[in-house]
């Protein structure tokens, strides 16, 4: 089973807003908890990699008006070259966040493997930059991934826009994927709807054969049941499991 | 000052370098701006001069107002611009970081650019607005550039200032 898997650990929190004053976000801190949950024991991966975690930046930055805008493109473009590699060699990428800005480093090593849509799961409606205070990443990653908002994380070599409005699926089962979704998808997925809604959701998903690789943004570590997670990720690779054992 | 510029582009990153290098040499501007209020828009003539520098890893361009044409005799006054770009590509980020200095008011802008289809889009944030400063139409023998502000997140653009380019010969 596990040997298409691949985790990749991005450990950061380059899209969140301080917690209070000069205080750090601990989104980074979300691969750990779940690999020491046993999501690694569980899951047997062909590979585990694990990125650097970025420095975070209280301070606004150049020419641009998203926290961390900066290197949050420089690990994006890591990241997209961590999840292009993991498919080139047919494993089954699975991104453990971090804030849910991995989408987009996700999506771009998906699309770098060819034309992807999105199934986007989540309880958070993502917003748009306004105003002109600093705007966090983790809030608007859908629509800095349809194409809105700062070229900066926007638009990326070799494919511009990460996927079109119109293959995105948002909070969608196996049914609605095979009626209307495109034949290949990256499925995005925080923490927390993972762990409130029915696993048959993404164990369908999952099954339809459609989904080449996942990203779990786990933007509040602390406040999450590691060991649950852990359990509902690995019932829900288990079709890809079975699919790869008879393959 | 013979190391601030080089004769050709590094051997690094050449088909980056190149996008912004084939503009390497003079060329004659007509500048154009649009008001945001509905006032006429006016013209002025202008120079524009890019090279390579920093051993072939950095594109400079001096921009100046007005022509050599429009010069008054004594010369360019303290108010009329002389300014200078500088762009080095950046490997990490995969794209161009720009920085504009101008000596009539004092402007130092950071932009970040990137080649999207035939054009070669910088764009920073200004505010609550996006800017965006794009080279298009692009020939041996001239472009169009133009400066675009958009107020709500780059659905709309307003043009405030473009400029048709012609090469001329070198001095």
């Amino acid at each position: 089973m596990a040997a298409a898997v691949e985790l990749i650990a991005a450990p950061w929190n380059l899209g969140q807003a301080p917690p209070a004053p000069g205080r750090e976000p601990e989104a980074w801190r979300g691969p750990q908890a779940l690999l020491s949950a046993g999501l690694e024991e569980r899951l047997c991966p062909a590979r585990t990699v694990e990125l650097d975690r970025p420095p975070y930046d209280f301070d606004p930055q150049p020419a641009t008006r998203i926290r961390n805008g900066v290197p949050l493109r420089e690990h994006t473009l890591r990241l997209g070259e961590a999840v292009r590699s993991a498919l080139a060699a047919a494993r089954f990428p699975v991104v453990l966040g971090g804030d849910r800005s991995i989408l987009l480093g996700s999506l771009l090593g998906a699309r770098r493997a060819g034309r992807c849509g999105l199934v986007h799961l989540t309880a958070h409606e993502d917003v748009r930059v306004s105003g002109s205070s600093l705007a966090a990443a983790d809030a608007m990653a859908l629509s800095l991934a349809t194409g809105h908002g700062e070229l900066l994380l926007s638009h990326w070599p070799e494919v511009g826009t990460l996927v079109s409005s119109d293959e995105v699926l948002q909070n969608s089962d196996a049914a609605r994927l095979e009626r209307l979704g495109p034949d290949r998808v990256w499925l995005h997925l925080d923490l927390d709807v993972l762990a409130a809604n029915d696993p048959a959701q993404l164990t369908g998903l999952i099954g339809t054969g459609r989904v080449v690789g996942l990203d779990i943004a786990v933007p509040h570590p602390d406040g999450v049941d590691a060991a649950r997670a852990v359990d509902l990720l690995t019932s829900a690779l288990s079709p890809l499991a079975s699919q790869e054992a008879h393959a | 000052m013979k190391t601030l510029l080089a004769d050709g582009p590094s051997a690094q990153y050449p088909a980056e370098m190149e996008q912004f290098g084939r503009l390497a040499g003079q060329w004659a501007t007509k500048i154009t701006y649009h008001p945001a209020d509905g006032s006429p828009s006016r013209t002025i003539s202008g120079e524009w001069e890019f090279g390579y520098a920093l051993e072939g890893r950095a594109v400079l361009d001096v921009w100046r107002w007005p022509g050599r044409e429009d010069l008054p005799a004594t010369g360019r006054t303290p108010d009329q611009e002389c300014g200078l770009c500088v762009r080095i590509w950046d490997p990490r980020l995969q794209l161009w970081r720009f920085t504009f200095h101008g000596t009539a008011r004092g402007d130092l802008l950071h932009m970040y650019a990137r080649r999207i289809g035939d054009e070669i889009v910088m764009e920073r944030a200004a505010g609550g607005d996006l800017v965006r400063w794009t080279f298009g139409a692009i020939t041996a023998d001239t472009f169009h550039w133009r400066n675009e502000r958009s107020s709500d997140g780059g659905r709309t653009w307003r043009l405030d200032q473009e400029v048709h380019a012609r090469r001329r010969a070198a001095d």
